[in-house]
């Protein structure tokens, strides 16, 4: 059984298409990453999947027929905008939070994530002395508590040290190993790439992709070259057959024309520069994600226009 | 609607509320501000100024004068110092009788002076013809004996001062005038008033209320005294209610613009409907009115048992007071939370707080016309408009009089729709506003929102 089926759903605010015609199926258990540019309707799809929003038409089913107006305490949402009751103390807070999705008590559940997060000892502090890293902490954990079917985490990342950041990505990896369903939007597209059973991206409120990393990646083909030589990114311009170069300092990476021969433009590098190393690979997802929604892809959609 | 989701909310709303220092505070502060008249007053007359009043009178008459003065120095006897300890605690009246002179504006201008320099604190001009009954040619109507008000300086008693407020000097004078003119008018139609003393006898008028025939004896009973605090019984009354519904629902306004700004009403919109939230928020409040309630219900309670007029507070008006209470706080706290959802800001929220408070506010400015005449049409119709129900309702019926039966359950059914009719309007604004930023809506758009969600 899927955990979420969006079947043609669109939503609009006034004259803009927020979220225009958008079918998806989330597998149960799955960790499905929303990847795409600030407002291209990546938040919109979450709101109405937590019934916050509704859809000016299609429909939306959770876990069989379910609808989301009666699935709230199958759900635990971190929005992206997201605040503390600031006078409250974190065990307070987190019952508060738990009750509202339980009539039975959480007081143990509660117990068991301040631990795991390190926050034990702040239970009994009001939330306004918490640091950022912690505060951010305790709203996941009062979106886990009680434990969700449907984990639906806006940014989840964003703001985290790594520390605290590796604490919340192994806190949704056990979760989904419980069962869990996850879906997460983010802008750091190495964390989707990693992290992610499927990934969808948006742009303009239209999906643009979905699938597996390697089916996305497939689409593509083996059309990038990760490449080291002497000079940087100097010696790696005008090779024949390249089309774009992505200049990550130490490494560059080069996108191959449509048809065109990796084989030369190696041998016009070697000509030109001690090379170190060079690989042939597919797309990054943030190389895709460029493709899609860069400036370059920005400037042919406006002289397409 | 999923009531344990409701309930929660209102326990953490109203929990956070009272354990607020400004919960506590406003219980204390509230009825000050609210008494703070009576109390004000009650302390400036503890402390007169007890400075003598010279007050002069021109009297063109000639025998007006000296009663006037014999009435002040009886006054000055019998109300100047206090019986027991002989403190003074009254002003000495004294009068300066000046002989009129030939310029007669020039006088007036002179003693105009001396009230500026203070040396005195007013005058009076007795007019040559204010013995004179008036004449046909005086006046529109030769019966209407209020000479002063339509006739010319020579008919009446002029009294000039500089004196702001309410001036009782002015007021205590138009006894002993009164007086003085009337015995000067018999005595020049040849009465002895020393011989008929009760000629000038004051008749004193007893308020009593209605008899009544005892249900038990079956005898009639003697007509119960008027009280002075039989009017302000049911004003305290109507201003309690009207302190606790604006601290109650107050306090929401803040409540919903902070979730917002502080970004927390979208984790629980997650968890819960807007009509859930916002209920439960209306609940937490009414629950915050019935706590800080109980506080001055008992409190009036037990001073009118200690004032000794404990009868003058019929009992069946409890179950009112808070059926009214309840029905006032859910109609405003459901407005505030409509408000607060428009507001982005605190400042917002201030600037909304006046509009919240109208529904409360205009009542209480009608309290005076309605015990004036409480069973008037404006009274009965204001009482009857739904909005202010709750107040002037109350209020009518904790008079003396009473209200015709069918009025308050006519009122009530009244306030009750439109408080439903408040809830939902304010829930399908509050559901589109509260995930808004930025510029507050404008009121057609609000007004759109509440009638087409």
């Amino acid at each position: 059984m899927d955990a979420i089926r969006i079947s043609h759903v669109t939503r609009s605010f006034g004259s803009v298409t927020a979220v225009d015609d958008l079918s998806l199926t989330v597998p149960k258990g799955s960790i499905y990453g929303f990847i795409g540019p600030n407002g291209s309707g990546k938040t919109t799809t979450m709101r109405m999947i937590v019934n916050i929003f509704y859809p000016d038409s299609g429909e939306i089913r959770l876990f069989g027929d379910g609808l989301p107006e009666n699935s709230s305490d199958l759900i635990g949402y971190l929005p992206e905008e997201r605040g503390l009751y600031q006078k409250m103390t974190v065990q307070a807070l987190l019952e508060f939070y738990g009750e509202l999705r339980s009539a039975h008590g959480v007081k143990a559940e509660v117990a068991t994530w301040l631990e795991r997060l390190g926050l034990a000892d702040r239970a009994a502090d009001k939330t306004e002395t918490l640091s950022k890293g912690m505060s951010q902490k305790v709203q996941f954990i009062a979106t886990v508590i009680p434990e969700p079917k449907l984990l639906i985490l806006d940014e989840p990342f964003s703001g985290l040290d790594p520390v605290s950041a590796d604490a919340i990505r192994a806190a949704i990896l056990d979760l989904r190993r419980r069962g869990v369903t996850v879906i997460l939007s983010t802008h750091d597209m190495h964390l989707a790439e990693s992290l992610c059973d499927y990934i969808l991206m948006i742009f303009r409120g239209r999906k643009v992709l979905d699938g597996t990393l390697a089916e996305i990646q497939d689409r593509y083909g083996e059309d990038t070259i990760r490449v080291t030589a002497e000079g940087g990114v100097a010696a790696v311009r005008d090779l024949p057959g390249v089309e774009q170069i992505r200049d990550l300092g130490q490494v560059q990476e080069l996108r191959l024309q449509r048809g065109a021969d990796p084989q030369e433009a190696l041998r016009a590098l070697v000509e030109r520069a001690r090379v170190t190393s060079f690989s042939l690979g597919k797309p990054s997802l943030h190389d895709i994600f460029m493709r899609i929604a860069g400036p370059a892809a920005e400037e042919a959609n406006h002289e397409t226009a | 609607m999923r009531l344990h989701k409701v309930f929660t909310i209102a326990k953490r709303d109203y929990v956070a509320t009272v354990r607020t220092k400004a919960f506590v505070f406003g219980l204390v502060v509230a009825p000050i501000l609210f008494g703070g008249g009576s109390i004000g007053m009650a302390f400036l007359r503890g402390k007169p100024d007890l400075r003598d009043r010279h007050v002069a009178i021109v009297d063109h008459t000639g025998v007006v004068a000296q009663p006037l003065i014999d009435a002040a120095q009886e006054k000055n006897k019998r109300e100047m110092f206090d019986k027991t300890t002989h403190r003074q605690i009254a002003a000495r009246y004294v009068f300066e009788v000046i002989a009129p002179a030939a310029d007669r504006r020039q006088q007036l201008l002179e003693l105009s002076g001396r009230v500026r320099g203070k040396s005195l604190s007013a005058f009076l001009e007795v007019g040559k013809d204010a013995l004179r009954p008036p004449k046909p040619g005086d006046d529109d109507d030769p019966l209407d004996l209020d000479v002063g008000r339509k006739t010319g300086p020579d008919q009446r008693v002029s009294y000039y001062t500089n004196a702001g407020g309410v001036d009782e000097m002015r007021m205590w004078l138009n006894g002993p005038i009164s007086d003085g003119v009337r015995l000067a008018r018999l005595a020049q139609l040849g009465v002895d008033i020393k011989q008929n003393p009760f000629l000038a006898a004051t008749v004193r008028i007893e308020g009593l209320r209605l008899v009544e025939r005892d249900e038990k004896t079956g005898a009639i009973g003697d007509a119960r005294k008027r009280s002075e605090l039989e009017f302000f019984v049911p004003l305290g009354v109507a201003m309690i209610l009207a302190m606790i519904v604006m601290v109650g629902s107050a306090p929401m306004l803040q409540n919903v613009t902070q979730d917002k700004s502080q970004r927390i009403v979208e984790t629980l919109l997650g968890a819960v409907t807007p009509l859930e939230l916002m209920t439960g928020k209306v609940l937490g409040s009414a629950a915050v009115s019935v706590t800080s309630s109980l506080l001055y219900v008992i409190a009036g309670v037990v001073a009118v048992n200690a004032m000794g007029v404990a009868g003058l507070l019929p009992l069946t008006i409890i179950p009112w007071f808070y059926v009214y209470l309840l029905t006032d706080v859910v109609m405003l706290c459901a407005f505030a939370a409509a408000l607060g959802a428009c507001a982005s800001t605190p400042q917002d929220a201030q600037n909304l707080a006046i509009v919240l408070l109208t529904p409360v506010m205009l009542p209480l400015f009608m309290l005076v016309t309605v015990l004036r005449e409480p069973n008037g049409a404006l009274a009965t119709a204001a009482s009857l408009f739904p909005p202010f129900t709750p107040i002037l309702m109350l209020l009518r019926q904790a008079m003396p009089n009473g209200v015709p039966a069918w009025q308050p359950w006519v009122g009530l059914a009244g306030a009750l729709v439109f408080a439903a009719a408040t809830v939902w309007a304010a829930s399908r604004i509050f559901r589109v506003a509260i995930l808004m930023q930025g510029k507050p809506p404008r009121l057609g758009e609000a007004l759109h929102w509440a009638l087409k969600g």
